[in-house]
Formats: C-alpha cells, sequence, structure tokens
C-alpha cells in the first residue's frame, strides 16, 4: 500500500491534463458551433426566395390556363407570353439577386395522371367527355448569380379534373367528381363554381365517397334530358366543361 | 514531514480540478438558461427571413393575392398583424410594375417614432403574377404584377 502511494505521484497529473484537454475539445466544439451558426444563416433567406420564385411560377401557370380555358378565343401562347413577361419583370421585382429564369413548355401528347394531354405550348384542354379536364405544365430552370446558385429545376403543373359519374333523369340530379394535382379531390366547391347548359341548378351538395372521397350532386330545376353537359370553375379560375355520355 | 510535503501538489492539482468542474457546471447552467439579446448585426437578416415567410406563407393559403388584387387592404393588414408577434411594426406597400403606389390605405402597424428611430428596419420584395376575377359566369385571369414592400422593425 505504501508502494503504491508513493507510485502514485503522476496519476493526478495525468487526470488533470485529460480533464482539461476534455475541456478544450468540448470549448472548441461550442465555439465552432457559435462560429459557422451565422455562416449558414443567409441560405434561409434565400431558400425563402426560391420559395417565392416557384410559388409565382405556379401561379403563374395556373393564371395562364384559366385565361386559356376562359378566353372565347383561346391563344396557346398565353403561357409562353406571359413566361417572356414574367422573366423580364422578376428582375425589377427582385432587384440585386440577378434572377434568371428559363422556362420549357412541352408540346405534343403526354401522360397527364392517366390521361393523355396533347400540350400546344405548355397548354391543352380536352372537353366534351365524359371525363375532362385541362391542364398546364412548364419545366422551369432557376439561376441566381448572387449566390451561385445555377441550374436549379422544377416543374409546375395546373390541372383541373371533371367527371360526370351518373346523371338521374328522373329526379334531375347529376353526380360528378372534381380533381386537381395528384388526382386530390377539392373539397370547397358550391353552387357558384358549377353550370349545367340549359338548366338552372337548384343545390349543389357534397358527400363523402369511398372511391372518389369526394363526390359533387348536382340538382337541377325542371326534367333533365340527355346529353347534359356540366361547366365548373375552381377558385383557380381554370374552367372544364363535361358532357354525359 | 517529508510526505507532507510530497502532497501538497496533488491536493492542488485536485482543486484545481474541482474548480474547473465548478466553473464548466456554471458556464454550461448559464448557457442553457440565458436569454441573450439578438445581436444587432443579425437583426435585420432576422426580420427579412420573417418577412419573406409572412408573405410566403399568406400567399400559399391563398390569401396575399386575395388580399391584394381585390383592394382588401384592412384584412391584410389584419392577417400581418395576426401572423407577426406584437412586437413588430411594419409598413407593408404595394406598387405595380411603373412604380406607382397601389394602395391608397396606409398598411402600417406600430408606432411612426419607432419606425423612424430605429436602426434596423429590414425591407423585404415579394412578388405576385396576377388573380382570377370573377366576372358574369366566367373567370378574367390577366398577367398584371405586383410588388410588394414589406418593411420591418422592432417596437
Amino acid at each position: 500500500m505504501r508502494k503504491l502511494r508513493a507510485n502514485s505521484k503522476g496519476q493526478f497529473v495525468i487526470i488533470a491534463v485529460l480533464l482539461i484537454a476534455l475541456m478544450i475539445v468540448s470549448i472548441g466544439a461550442v465555439m465552432s458551433r457559435a462560429v459557422t451558426y451565422y455562416k449558414h444563416e443567409p441560405w434561409e433567406e434565400y431558400l425563402t426566395l426560391l420559395g417565392n420564385v416557384e410559388i409565382s411560377s405556379s401561379r403563374l401557370v395556373e393564371l395562364s390556363l384559366a385565361n386559356y380555358t376562359n378566353s372565347a378565343s383561346p391563344s396557346s401562347s398565353i403561357l409562353k407570353n406571359n413566361l417572356q413577361n414574367w422573366q423580364g419583370d422578376m428582375s425589377r421585382i427582385y432587384p440585386g439577386y440577378g434572377i434568371t429564369l428559363a422556362a420549357t413548355l412541352p408540346s405534343g401528347p403526354y401522360n397527364v395522371y392517366g390521361a393523355t394531354a396533347t400540350y400546344s405550348y405548355g397548354l391543352n384542354y380536352t372537353w366534351q367527355k365524359r371525363a375532362s379536364f385541362s391542364v398546364a405544365n412548364a419545366t422551369f430552370t432557376l439561376n441566381v448569380t448572387s449566390i451561385g446558385l445555377t441550374g436549379y429545376k422544377y416543374t409546375s403543373i395546373a390541372f383541373l379534373n371533371l367527371t360526370i359519374l351518373s346523371v338521374n333523369t328522373d329526379t334531375s340530379e347529376i353526380t360528378v367528381t372534381v380533381k386537381r394535382e395528384n388526382s386530390e379531390p377539392i373539397f370547397n366547391l358550391e353552387q357558384d363554381n358549377f353550370q349545367v347548359d340549359g338548366r338552372t341548378i337548384s343545390k349543389v351538395s357534397s358527400r363523402y365517397d369511398d372511391q372518389y372521397i369526394v363526390v359533387y350532386t348536382i340538382k337541377c330545376q325542371g326534367t333533365l334530358t340527355l346529353p347534359v353537359t356540366v361547366r365548373v370553375w375552381d377558385s383557380r379560375g381554370i374552367k372544364v366543361i363535361a358532357r354525359y355520355p | 514531514m517529508t510526505k507532507k510535503n510530497g502532497n501538497k501538489g496533488q491536493i492542488r492539482v485536485i482543486e484545481t480540478i474541482l474548480a474547473s468542474f465548478f466553473i464548466m457546471f456554471a458556464l454550461t447552467f448559464a448557457n442553457i438558461f440565458a436569454a441573450l439579446p439578438t445581436s444587432p448585426r443579425y437583426e435585420a437578416t432576422e426580420l427579412q427571413k420573417l418577412g419573406f415567410n409572412v408573405l410566403q406563407d399568406l400567399d400559399e393559403k391563398g390569401l396575399l393575392p386575395r388580399f391584394v388584387y381585390n383592394n382588401e387592404w384592412d384584412n391584410l393588414r389584419a392577417a400581418l398583424r395576426v401572423t407577426l408577434s406584437a412586437d413588430t411594426h411594419f409598413n407593408l406597400t404595394v406598387y405595380d410594375l411603373d412604380g406607382e403606389k397601389v394602395n391608397d390605405v396606409s398598411i402600417f402597424y406600430g408606432d411612426y417614432q419607432t419606425f423612424a428611430a430605429s436602426k434596423n428596419i429590414a425591407s423585404v420584395s415579394y412578388g405576385l403574377v396576377g388573380y382570377p376575377v370573377q366576372v358574369g359566369g366566367s373567370y378574367q385571369a390577366v398577367y398584371e404584377p405586383r410588388t410588394l414592400i414589406l418593411q420591418l422593425t422592432r417596437g
């Protein structure tokens, strides 16, 4: 025991050195976090800027489709023209960022949520069918020179589908489903959103359905005669016309 | 006696270790509970992020274009007041592409003096492309960009 005591002088120094080393490492880690925290901060600001540009691009695609589907003489170049204007105006809205936005519009047949859409400058509507739809599509490439970001790609799709499920001429009721992008059902439609050609709508009600999630029943005044044509507008102003049978 | 002198150094080392532990414990404790004031150097950046996020959130919900294109300035002010914290003062101005001010009513919250005296005012620029307006039984969807300039400061 005495021998052990005599030989244990240096152990305290080693333990102290180890603890001091541990403390230095800990302080180093804390200091590193403190220094690098604000270094990464601007990226969050730039991410919100990118988010804003993406939302604006989606809104522009939706707006162009709404214009295209509501126009008496629709021009398929409306999306192309709006995009060209937006590309120029963006530098005035976001000065100093060095934002440049390029867009590619598809042309020809494409599969869109199970249906075939034949695009012309990124726009298409297929109406007067039981399952009708309107669609717009654009792929964007974003460069932000102030942060050295180049080639940031994203796609914006605006889509509205109206399907007439059944028409009951005895009760003058039309059952329809309305879906948007990714085949998501639309919940908030009311009587103002629908029109039935040649008939006045007396009531529109919605109910849950196992297969379609949301089903709308359009009750018309008077007697319904086939064929029936139904028009729908969603909150974005996009229009679809479906016909049964 | 020689043995007693030999142990002196060891006691000092133990004291140092214990003192170090106390200091580390105190620092950790203070770090956990301390509410440090935001550095003025980064305050403008924080407010800028906040402003961007608030406008983007309202835009995603579809409220911002509705308020701006239907001239619902009071609703826009109320939405910003609800979304931002009570100590955040703001001044929002809406311009068209020619730089003409669109909002005829002031969209402002807070104290004018605080705004004028503040050294940290963040400014956020946000763009809107247009909004479909219901006309009769149809919609008019025209490309009509608006630039929103949101100025923020702490009260």
